[in-house]
């Protein structure tokens, strides 16, 4: 199995191993699409990721969690009963149970609640998995962050996405298995320690792609003063590198990592060629940039990466994820001071982008093997912070799927009457594990040795939710 | 992956199955790492999790009778259950159950039953065998001849078990590029090449290897691996990833360590505790900056209060990450898997992993200051020994009546009125919140705010004042660890606004003017307090956690001889809660009010009464008073201290993270739960190694510093046998692209087992008995023929040993990130050699939307000095990599790195194609290249030189000079910098 010779490979590599199997790896993705198609350890319901990730912690209770008790409890010191301790991580003063201020209402075949922040989303709620009661470890943003898209609460653990473009490898030879894209505001808690390959191979590092930039890909072409680089330069250049190259591998035989490495330089030759045509949205149609609000300023910085993140998975990018919020205390879903005036702002920038993702993908029979995931790190708790605000909390938040290989339209989990804690706690392990199950992977043999330790994605938990696959 | 690992054992074993033949069934080579890998988890040194009472990695754990059957009868495979249990075709009995989803291969089973009708021998694990010095082995006519040192004789004896031969010599350009970027980071130049080729003596290389490691560059290469182990950056990591502007001394004393050769034993102690080992070198507190270099999580730490469960986390977290980054690097031992239940393959206990977390209980990472010279550092010490005796309040009264010190009080007094600063705490009579504050007064005149915190506040505090006269009246806005980020102000973050600063006396408002603070947030100036402008205020933000004040005086001052009733009016209205956590109001009748001389509302008062009248009880605390601050002047008369980021037990509070000042209380806990303590933890090491006692005396158990002390000790003695294979082991690693053993930061069951067993025991006893000299050891190494062989490809050896374990040719490697760097620098001429000092920023900062500033790469002026040194003295921001050097593997710091990755990608070619430093020195280098040669062919030839070290062929210099000759020379440059002759170290 292809995969086992990498996994050796890079496991006796002291350099040398992990070059080898680096030169495979890059053959591996063209020599074998069918074991791809297939997954690694079963068949796989879905071949690509778009994950929608509302950095900050967004509150269960003001968009797909209504709670009536907190309506009827509004203002009163918030009491749990049975003296548990209420902890509160920015420690000030409030705990009165606050009430949701925005209006729920079912929508769909399915009846799902959902509140008024989300008009649109609510329209395509029968296309969507919920799981109603996720829990993190950590209060705090940096941790949970690294928790929810590393499995581990401390730096330096791989990203799922790198997991995936580890497992999988890449589809295409012209764009990367793994691409990022931050809010043009700014990076996320962590800023780029939440797309790490941490002690992975570095060729899964997500590719950091800043959408509304000039150059939206690093190194793609020569600095723009570099006057001396000219087109027929560069190819004159390459075939002499070409030349070099061959020269010196005739000289040094039996050397697979000389091979590969020109090899590379082919790649990146054919990255420059056909990376630009992705950026260049000007064969959209006029409807699909009204669907995504792009001409909006309140939608289109987030609506032109949903847009980009569906002609990435169109061309073979494996694993996309899309930010929503840059990090820091406002502007994002961190709604510490009132949750009436912060939540709307952030989420009428999502709300339209996202309902149009998935009726595109679906429009285009791709939401059958491709799987939307939304998330956050947290949520946020029933009382109030100040007066009108909400505090971080771990203890529940939702989380929602869509796409191929789902029962949709369904919830699993529960949170409590408050949403304070989750009834039916539903970790970042067990949400990997079934991700990872849908693209032919199971989660206990998707392993690397790193420091004694044979690293998983779900370190030593997770459970497939077999209650949410058809 | 399992089916991987099964894979890896097929092959390991495949190579020790051909070697059992000859040598029979070695326990620690054949049958450890089948037992550790595929039974351990379940019959293995953890007592709890540990099935059916067996217990497989101790001789008497596998020949104990249980029920009548025993797992190993030597000498007997068929009476063994262990044998039966692995070849039954029982599903329910074979062993390893199925639900372990491992299994056992043929191989594996046959090496089992060989190793039982050999008698089942067993012996320790290899990492923790007693370290003896073997005996060189004897070799044939033709080893000794190959041979240049006791190194190649056991490399010979390997590869003739093998019937393999080393290789030939290396050439002399070879050999030159590879010693050179081995021991410098950097290319040999073509002057020290072509000198190398001239010189026909015959230690002319021996005289190139004593060069190389004389240069200071040698340092800076070697503390860059050591960076690589620590997880060293110049930012915290995590959410609120904020600079470290002094994390560089710690950079600067490794180089200066491996410059002056520093002996190992010093070298670890300095890092684990050089600041109570050694606490007259200057050295000490910077050296510790090793247990602070990895990330901190200052959101949990300053952000979060103490006592919740969030930061009882992050206070064991941060703990976690001071044992591992010690113990990886020092001993090789990976001991996190301890942290929830007794090492499942290792003889680690949750107990020890619990007393390594006690032995740093007591302290945080921060910048610590430091005297940069012994003398001062002893007269710190001195005054600091008298400031704590006089806090402590025991100052003989005798000696403070004394006429000498009285003398010098009045004089003090004396200046004291005449620089105005005669401030008199007023104590407050009434005070009202119109939020409903409660207020409470306290002793030294202050009123603490607390209850509710409403959005805005008026604070009204009435007082009675009798004095000469009112010139101008202070207010001042104290910290209290009552307050959020420890005050001064209500809101979340410690900060506060005042709108307006109001003052009556006897009831009628009276004009202020010429407001003087001590500190002004941006834009919040204390100017606004007096402006008549509800909406603008005076604020403290980012000084939040330390006192502050304002002035304001009178405008016509007031006769206050009868007595006045004085009237303060604090209105906070701007909102959200930015109010007033603990005031303080004093007037004076100076001319010239000033800020900051202020005193105790006790000495205040003292000084209000004549100085004829004073009691002796005062006279004495005004004396106490005055041989404080005499003492803190002299504190504040040193010289003004460096800081380093290191760690530390007691320092300025910041926020809500506050010092531990002694030990925090540290137990085991249950699956590494905070919530479920088990028992209280002592300060201790690992009970494996042998010879070295692994749980500490402490005499004092409030001390940290004694716990870090004993940890020094432990790992530094002379039988701690992992410490001396584990270095010798490393530098093997660097010098060879693989160590002797292949895992150099895991020396445990579940690591490699070393290629050369006698050869590592040898070269740590040798290392260990010279004193600890790297430089011997490096000396040692180079100059071995081992090192010397060529690296080119032998099909026949190949097929025996296609990874080179056993050394019969030298590794090719791939240039590291900041090998590739300094290259290119060093070829464009323009590298500055100056060393040491802050980092250099490779980027341009700006605002960020909070703690972390925005980072941008491209911005920065790539042709300044501090794009111009070696890369060593670059800044490493955490979260925000160099685009270049993340491309070339360079890690960022997160986690440790015994060993670099060297991939290849398409992202990496397009890194050394379009790089803005790549391409901009590309284009230094041709100019320089093209100023020193005048023609075409001469110009190839020296890129060639600088670039390979070899000048090009006919062919190569034509084909070379056409291109350059159509497309100029720094496009030329770049061809050549991204060729695989230049990536490669032969």
């Amino acid at each position: 199995m292809n995969n086992t010779r990498r996994q050796f490979l890079t496991d006796t590599g002291a350099g040398f191993g992990a070059l080898a199997c680096a030169h495979l790896l890059a053959n591996d993705a063209q020599a074998t699409p069918r074991t791809l198609e297939n997954g690694l350890h079963h068949p796989a319901k879905v071949k690509r990721v778009v994950q929608l990730f509302m950095n900050g912690g967004a509150s269960p209770m003001d968009t797909f969690d209504p709670k009536p008790a907190l309506t009827k409890l509004h203002g009163q010191k918030f009491d749990p009963g049975g003296g548990q301790k209420v902890e509160s991580v920015t420690g000030s003063p409030g705990f009165k149970v606050l009430k949701s201020p925005f209006a729920f209402k079912q929508h769909g075949q399915c009846g799902r609640w959902v509140s008024s922040v989300f008009p649109r989303v609510a329209g395509v709620v029968d296309d969507l998995t919920f799981l109603m009661s996720m829990v993190s470890k950590s209060n705090v943003h940096g941790l949970a962050s690294y928790m929810q898209n590393t499995g581990f609460t401390m730096p330096g653990f791989p990203c799922m996405g790198a997991w995936i473009s580890y497992a999988l490898g890449r589809i295409s030879d012209e764009l990367p298995a793994f691409v990022v894209m931050p809010d043009a505001k700014g990076l996320p808690y962590n800023n780029q320690g939440n797309f790490t390959a941490g002690f992975l191979p570095a060729q899964h590092q997500g590719t950091l792609v800043k959408a509304s930039a000039p150059n939206p890909i690093a190194h793609l072409h020569p600095p723009r003063d570099a006057n001396f680089i000219t087109p027929q330069g560069e190819q004159a250049g390459r075939s002499l590198l070409d030349q070099l190259n061959r020269d010196h591998a005739a000289r040094h035989p039996g050397d697979s990592r000389l091979e590969a490495r020109m090899a590379s330089y082919e790649l990146a030759a054919r990255m420059q060629l056909s990376a630009p045509s992705l950026f260049d949205l000007k064969g959209e149609s006029a409807a699909t940039r009204q669907l995504y609000g792009l001409d909006d300023k309140v939608t289109g910085d987030f609506g032109r990466r949903c847009l980009l993140a569906r002609r990435m998975l169109e061309r073979g990018v494996r694993f996309v994820q899309v930010w929503s919020g840059p990090g820091g205390p406002a502007n994002n879903w961190d709604n510490h001071g009132n949750i009436h005036k912060e939540l709307p702002y952030i989420a009428n920038q999502v709300d339209r982008p996202i309902a149009a993702l998935i009726r595109d993908l679906k429009a285009r029979g791709m939401l059958e093997d491709t799987l939307v995931v939304w998330t956050t790190e947290f949520g946020r708790m029933p009382f109030s912070q100040g007066t009108a605000g909400r505090d971080h909390n771990g203890g529940t938040f939702v989380t929602w799927l869509a796409g191929g290989g789902l029962k949709p339209g369904v919830a699993f989990g529960q949170s409590d009457e408050w949403g304070w804690k989750a009834v039916e706690p539903i970790w970042c392990y067990d949400l990997h594990a079934t991700i990872l199950h849908l693209m032919g992977i199971d989660h206990t043999r998707l392993t690397f040795r790193h420091n004694g330790i044979d690293r998983r994605l779900t370190d030593v938990h997770g459970h497939v939710l077999y209650d949410v696959l058809a | 992956m399992q089916i991987t690992r099964t894979l890896i054992l097929t092959c390991l074993a495949a190579v020790a199955f051909s070697a059992s033949v000859r040598a029979g069934i070695d326990y620690d080579r054949d049958i450890r790492p089948i037992l550790s890998q595929k039974c351990f988890h379940c019959h293995g040194p953890d007592a709890e999790s540990r099935k059916a009472n067996l217990r497989l990695d101790t001789r008497d754990g596998y020949l104990a009778e249980i029920d009548g059957v025993r797992a190993v009868v030597p000498g007997k495979p068929q009476s063994s259950e262990l044998y039966r249990r692995i070849t039954t075709g029982d599903d329910h009995e074979r062993m390893p159950p199925r639900k372990s989803k491992l299994s056992l291969t043929k191989r594996e089973i046959d090496l089992l039953r060989q190793w039982i009708e050999q008698g089942a021998a067993w012996s320790e694990h290899w990492s923790l065998r007693k370290l003896v010095r073997p005996t060189v082995p004897k070799v044939d006519a033709a080893g000794r001849a190959w041979s240049r040192n006791a190194v190649d004789r056991f490399v010979w004896a390997r590869l003739a078990e093998r019937g393999l031969t080393p290789s030939s010599e290396s050439d002399k350009r070879t050999l030159i590029r590879r010693v050179t970027f081995n021991l410098i980071g950097l290319p040999p130049t073509p002057e020290e090449v072509d000198a190398f080729l001239a010189d026909q003596s015959h230690d002319a290389y021996e005289r190139v290897v004593d060069r190389l490691l004389a240069s200071p560059r040698y340092g800076e290469r070697w503390a860059r691996h050591w960076m690589d182990l620590v997880h060293y950056a110049d930012t915290h990591g995590h959410d609120e990833d904020a600079i470290r502007e002094h994390a560089w001394p710690y950079r600067d004393y490794l180089i200066d360590s491996f410059n002056s050769d520093k002996p190992y034993a010093r070298f670890v102690q300095d890092q684990i505790a050089g600041d109570v080992l050694f606490p007259d070198d200057p050295q000490g507190v910077v050296a510790v900056g090793m247990l602070a270099a990895g990330p901190w999580d200052e959101s949990s730490q300053m952000g979060i209060k103490d006592g919740t469960t969030d930061k009882i986390v992050a206070q064991y977290l941060e703990r976690d990450d001071m044992i591992a980054t010690v113990m990886n690097t020092f001993v090789s031992m990976t001991v996190h898997c301890a942290r929830c239940h007794h090492h499942k393959f290792d003889p680690i206990s949750i107990e020890d992993y619990y007393s390594l977390q006690a032995v740093f209980a007591g302290v945080d990472r921060t910048d610590r200051p430091y005297d940069r010279d012994a003398e001062t550092i002893r007269k710190r010490r001195e005054l600091l020994r008298e400031q704590a005796e006089l806090e402590r309040g025991n100052t003989p009264r005798a000696g403070l009546l004394s006429a000498d010190v009285q003398k010098r009080v009045a004089v003090w007094e004396q200046r004291f009125r005449a620089t105005g600063g005669d401030w008199r705490v007023v104590r407050p009579a009434s005070v009202t919140s119109t939020g409903n504050a409660t207020a409470t007064k306290l002793d030294d005149g202050s009123i603490l705010f607390a209850g509710d915190r409403p959005d805005k506040d008026t604070y009204t505090i009435m007082t009675r004042v009798t004095s000469e006269r009112v010139t101008a009246v202070r207010l001042e806005v104290l910290t209290d660890d009552r307050l959020p980020q420890n005050g001064p102000g209500r809101q979340d973050n410690g900060n506060l606004h005042l709108s307006e600063f109001k003052l009556l006396v006897n009831g009628q408002r009276v004009a202020l003017h010429k407001p003087v603070a001590d500190f002004n947030q941006g834009g919040w100036t204390i100017a606004h307090a007096l402006d008549g402008n509800l909406k603008s205020a005076w604020g403290i933000f980012p000084q939040v956690g330390q006192s502050h004040e304002a002035v304001f005086e009178l405008k016509e001052p007031v006769d206050a001889s009868a007595g006045v009733t004085l009237t303060f009016v604090l209105e906070q209205l701007h909102g959200g809660g930015h109010l007033i956590g603990r005031p303080r109001m004093s007037v004076t009748g100076a001319v010239k009010p000033r800020l900051g001389v202020g005193v105790h509302a006790a000495i205040s008062d003292i000084l209000q009464v004549d100085a004829s009248k004073r009691k002796d009880a005062q006279k004495a605390a005004l004396a106490l008073h005055l041989l404080k601050s005499e003492n803190a002047a002299a504190i504040a008369a040193l010289p003004k201290p460096s800081r380093v980021y290191s760690i530390a037990s007691d320092f300025k509070r910041n926020g809500n993270f506050v010092p531990a000042k002694a030990p925090r209380p540290i137990h085991v806990l249950r699956r590494g739960n905070v919530l479920t303590p088990i028992k209280p933890a002592t300060p201790g090491a690992l009970s494996c190694v042998e010879g070295v006692e692994s749980r500490f005396t402490i005499r004092d158990h409030q001390s940290e510093g004694e716990r870090r002390a004993a940890l020094g000790r432990w790992v530094s003695d002379r039988d701690n046998v992992l410490t001396w294979r584990s270095i010798v082991n490393r530098v093997w690693h660097y010098h060879f692209g693989r160590g002797i053993v292949a895992t150099p930061s895991d020396f445990g069951r579940n690591g490699s087992p070393p290629t050369h067993p006698q050869l590592l025991d040898w070269l740590a006893v040798t290392f260990r008995e010279s004193g600890g000299s790297l430089k011997r050891l490096h000396r040692l190494i180079v100059t071995s023929a081992t090192y010397r062989q060529s690296s080119q490809h032998n099909a026949k050896y190949a097929a025996v040993d296609r990874d080179n374990h056993f050394l019969w040719r030298m590794n090719r490697r791939r240039l590291d990130a900041e090998s590739m760097r300094d290259a290119v620098l060093a070829m464009s001429g323009r590298m500055i050699l100056k060393m040491g000092g802050p980092s250099d920023r490779l980027f341009v900062t700006g605002k960020g939307v909070h703690v972390t500033p925005t980072v941008d790469y491209d911005k920065v002026d790539i042709d300044g000095d501090h794009a111009r040194r070696r890369s060593v003295y670059r800044f490493i921001f955490r979260t925000v990599p160099d685009p270049l050097m993340e491309a070339l593997d360079c890690p960022d710091a997160s986690q440790f790195t015994p060993k670099r990755v060297a991939s290849v990608t398409p992202l990496q070619a397009l890194a050394m194609l379009n790089n803005r430093f790549v391409v901009r020195y590309c284009e230094h280098m041709a100019k320089q290249i093209e100023t020193e040669y005048e023609n075409r062919p001469a110009q190839v030839r020296r890129l060639f030189m600088l670039a390979y070290g070899r000048p090009p062929t006919d062919k190569e210099s034509r084909a070379v000079a056409a291109y350059a000759d159509r497309h100029g020379f720094a496009n030329t440059c770049r061809v050549i910098v991204n060729s695989n002759e230049f990536a490669f170290v032969n």
